[in-house]
């Protein structure tokens, strides 16, 4: 019989983060995602010459509302940034890491731009894997501080955000710069995403350097839909546009340890089964459905599930 | 009950009422009209009032400036009067009636309303060349029947019956029971030489008059528009089928709420679905007076009176209860309205005179959408044609000489200045064409009337939207560039661009276009838009099959293309493939009173158009996003714009 494959116009963007010495920055590896010529793991298809990868979480202070469960395997590592990036990469292995800037959030510490600037350099200086940062998810507050932290980093060609529509000017003059590359958010929708990239590049930023986010949930909060609209984004790239070619991340560790699913204590609801596991599967669950959608990035949490999804990933990567 | 007096500024109407009225109820009833669009329900802002004098009781808002505030200004909605007091109505406020407006009646936008249709600018081509069999609404016949004899014995009104229906095609024909109690004796009275009235009741013919003598050459009839905004009539010779004048009045309903959904919800309790009808017979008998007094003519001339209206505005003007237009799944109480005596609805004509209403397709395309296609022809098209009326419910059609489909894409009222911080009617004042000069940032402004600028019109909102975008103080999303414009700055509302400084406009504040305004008018573009796309992918046709695109709606004769096509309001296509067609429901209408195959004609677009219900389809949400960008997310829709903004 024969095999029925479909021959897509176009691929999705190839993206590089981090820079060595070589590239002028201080980093010792780095990490390629993107330019599949195919929908995910199809390899009979077409080409996917870079795995998934998954960023690890590391914050800039204790995580407020991380259940016991998230929180044992780091332990006295929680709120110290260093400390807490040394041990994702020694003892589980991480390659690539999700810098946190929670501190600065109005509602928490409220720390400056230049504590987390000064933050952002010391990890640099401690950690030689490509870094991911991220504000706070504050809009306005994330306008102040990624100037600063992004100067900070200068060189390193980091992955910087959030860019939202109240604040991509600002982040993108930043990044652009400085030299980094952007996490464009928008609100699970295709022609939202595209309007974001669009209003990017109008400003002079490469296309190629945007990375999309489009703020996905959960599983068990509306995934299904998340996952037509990554899929439909997949398939424009496939297809020709090129405001819409850009990788993808998902903040799943973000996201699945929201859910109640993943926190609700065993005397709560006993019929749940121990919240030992239970965590951790909600985040590895959410994490494999947005692999089959298209992902490009997972930032994720827990180890347990960080080791089962590049388990998952190495076996979607064979070619048998 | 302790009373209050209220004196309204500037004209000094008086009005006295109980303590604790609002101040909207009160100027409504002093024949006050004050704008407001959202019902009295303090949500848009538009009621501004100054108290002069008096104490009021004024509920906090976010509505008005804290400028405002200083001077007095309060929203008369949410404000209760106490005592003796006076209030100013500002310019702004204001809603003109007849009298400004037809001393507009040289105005260019206006030209498609006041005067005979024949004179539309541009387009009657189309419009107007359609010719109909002439059988009227009405038509006189003078009759001399053989007075009865011992072998000619058969009743008066078969004797009437046998002369009408000499070398007439006549089946079916009636006469009621008043005119048949008067008949034999006038009939003798008159010395067997009457004049029959015959009016066309659907498949019917009815005897509505017989009268002595011959009264041939008095027979006219008024052909009504009933905008949701704007009532145009026209009053027709009906034999010699010529449009004798032209009159129109704002929709005097507007004072209950600006589109149609607030009018329904206004209109739930029974008085106010009374006093909703009222309002707008009052508005018809008026213009009509208006126009027989013009023309030496007594009411009793007019036999018949043809409307058009969307569903809405034909439920409150036969007072028929609306409220199911509203309610899943939306269906009105007739489609089809019959014909019915004029004097049952309230219009004051010859009290036997008939009123028909043009069939609506659905709950949200009426009859003025039907009479707008049969006034473009577009049901005769061999080729793929597009109809859009630039309203307030911004109605879609798109079909052929075989096959029609449309829908209905709440617009809003952004094209005729409603939502818009400066926005008013297309009124003298208005601006309606701007231009600006990127190097010197200069803003080049046209009014109509020439006059100091009072405010922006929907066509002048689509022209500075255009050219903010091509000067490059916009960016795709709609928001300004701040740092490409001395002109754009931090206002109240947002960043705003300066159109006009305080002391070169007539209302004495800085005229501005904020970023709400932008987003505004991109929605309503968006919806049009994604409206015309989503009907022509469900017949799996797309923009470039249109041979036709025909543009209703008084906006239409001052709108500017190029720039339409700039923001992504109409599909890139060649400009000669648009034709604008002006007022085409009064057009519609005016035919279907001046000839019955006409009207046959509208049952059968009415009857044929499929309505497409946008809320049900799954596209429509997906389209609209993608047309909420400048032009559109997919440039590729927008060649030429592409082009031009690289």
């Amino acid at each position: 019989m024969e095999k029925a494959t479909e021959k897509w116009a176009s691929k999705v963007n190839e993206l590089i983060i981090g820079a060595t010495q070589k590239e002028g920055g201080t980093r010792n590896s780095l990490i390629k995602v993107g330019g599949a010529t195919t929908l995910p793991f199809l390899h009979f298809e077409g080409v996917i010459p870079n795995p998934p990868v998954i960023a690890m979480e590391v914050w800039d202070m204790e995580p407020p509302d991380w259940p016991a469960v998230l929180k044992e395997p780091f332990g006295e590592v929680l709120g110290d940034p260093v400390e807490w990036a040394k041990k994702c990469i020694n003892e589980y292995g991480a390659n690539f890491l999700c810098l946190r800037l929670a501190s600065t959030h109005p509602d928490t510490k409220n720390n400056s731009p230049e504590e987390a600037a000064a933050t952002v350099k010391k990890v640099l200086e401690v950690v030689s894997v490509p870094l991911m940062i991220i504000g706070c998810n504050q809009a306005e507050k994330d306008t102040e501080v990624i100037p600063a932290v992004s100067e900070a980093a200068r060189g390193d060609n980091c992955l910087v955000g959030i860019a939202v529509e109240a604040n991509y000017k600002t982040i993108t003059a930043a990044c652009q710069s400085d030299g980094h590359s952007i996490i464009a958010e928008s609100p699970i929708d295709i022609n939202l995403a595209k309007q974001l990239n669009i209003l990017i590049s109008d400003m002079g930023f490469s296309p190629e350097k945007i990375i999309m986010h489009p703020a996905t949930g959960a599983l068990g909060y509306g995934l299904e839909y998340t996952y037509s609209i990554m899929e439909r984004s997949r398939l424009a790239a496939l297809q020709g546009d090129k405001m819409m070619s850009m990788p993808m991340v998902n903040f799943v560790g973000q996201e699945a340890w929201r859910a109640k699913e993943a926190k609700a204590s065993e005397q709560e609801i006993p019929e749940w089964g121990p919240i030992a596991s239970r965590g951790p599967l909600w985040e590895v669950t959410t994490a494999v459905s947005y692999l089959q959608a298209g992902a490009d990035i997972l930032v994720m949490c827990h180890p347990k599930a960080i080791d089962s999804v590049k388990k998952v990933i190495e076996e979607l990567m064979k070619k048998e | 009950m302790e009373k209050c007096k209220i004196i309204f500024y500037p004209w000094k109407k008086e009005v006295t009422v109980p303590s604790g009225t609002d101040l909207l109820t009160a100027a409504i009833r002093a024949g006050v009209n004050i704008y407001n669009s959202c019902g009295g329900e303090g949500v848009c802002g538009r009621c501004k009032v100054i108290v002069r004098k008096g104490e009021v009781i004024t509920e906090p808002t976010g509505r008005l400036s804290a400028e405002e505030r200083k001077k007095g200004y309060v929203l008369a909605c949410r404000t209760t009067c106490k005592g003796r007091m006076e209030i100013e109505v500002p310019p702004e406020s204001r809603l003109e009636g007849l009298e400004i407006l037809t001393e507009e009646a040289k105005a260019k936008r206006l030209v498609g309303l006041y005067t005979p249709a024949e004179e539309v600018e541009k387009g009657p081509e189309v419009a107007l060349e359609r010719v109909f069999t002439h059988g009227p609404l009405s038509t006189k016949l003078y009759l001399e029947p053989s007075p009865p004899t011992l072998e000619d014995n058969v009743g008066d009104l078969e004797r009437v019956y046998r002369e009408i229906r000499k070398g007439r095609e006549i089946p079916i024909m009636q006469m009621g029971l008043a005119n048949i109690k008067k008949l034999s004796k006038l009939l003798r009275d008159s010395n067997w030489k009457v004049t029959a009235t015959l009016g066309n009741r659907n498949e019917t013919t009815e005897v509505v008059l017989i009268e002595p003598g011959d009264t041939t050459n008095k027979n006219y009839g008024v052909a009504v528009d009933i905008g949701t905004t704007t009532i145009v009539a026209y009053l027709v010779n009906l034999p010699e089928r010529q449009v004798l004048g032209a009159k129109a009045c704002y929709n005097p309903q507007v004072d209950f709420g600006e589109d149609v959904i607030s009018r329904i919800i206004f209109a739930q309790e029974k008085d106010r679905l009374e006093k909703l009808h009222h309002v707008v017979i009052d508005a018809i008998n008026n213009l009509i007076l208006g126009m027989a007094l013009e023309h030496d003519l007594t009411l009793n001339d007019i036999n018949g009176v043809a409307c058009a209206g969307n569903t809405t505005m034909v439920h409150l003007l036969l007072r028929v209860p609306p409220e199911y237009l509203r309610k899943e799944p939306y269906v009105s109480t007739a489609g089809f309205m019959p014909v019915i005596r004029a004097a049952e609805a309230g219009i004051k004509i010859n009290h036997r005179g008939l009123l028909c209403c043009i069939p609506g397709v659905s709950s949200y395309v009426g009859g003025d959408i039907t009479a707008g296609v049969l006034a473009s022809g577009l049901d005769d098209l061999p080729t793929l044609g597009l109809f859009i009326d630039l309203g307030t419910n911004g109605e879609v059609v798109l079909g052929n000489k075989d096959w029609l489909v449309c829908c209905s894409t709440s617009a809003g009222p952004c094209f005729e200045g409603g939502g818009i911080k400066w926005g008013i009617r297309a009124m003298k004042g208005a601006i309606q064409r701007v231009e600006i000069n990127p190097s010197r940032d200069k803003v080049n402004l046209y009014t109509i009337g020439k006059g100091k600028p009072k405010g922006i019109c929907g066509a002048g909102l689509v022209d500075c939207v255009a050219e903010l975008m091509k000067s490059g103080r916009l960016n795709r999303a709609g928001k300004l560039i701040p740092e490409s414009s001395k002109r754009i700055r931090e206002g109240e509302d947002g960043w705003e661009f300066l159109l006009v400084e305080s002391k070169k406009s007539a209302v004495g504040q800085d005229i501005v276009i904020t970023e709400t305004d932008i987003k505004n008018l991109i929605h309503s573009k968006g919806a049009i838009y994604s409206g015309a796309e989503v009907l022509l992918k469900r017949v799996g046709l797309s923009f470039q099959d249109l041979e036709q695109v025909f543009i209703a709606g008084g906006l239409g004769t001052a709108l500017d293309v190029e720039k339409a096509i700039m923001i992504g309001l109409l599909p890139d296509l060649p400009p000669e493939k648009f034709i604008f067609i002006g007022n085409s429901a009064i057009a519609g209408t005016r035919m279907c009173l001046l000839s019955q195959e006409a009207m046959i004609k509208a049952e059968k677009i009415a009857g044929k158009m499929t309505y497409v219900d946008l809320s049900t389809e799954p596209e429509f949400m997906n389209n609209y996003t993608a047309s909420l960008f400048l032009p559109h997310t997919d440039i590729s829709l927008f060649p030429s714009v592409k082009k031009l903004i690289g």
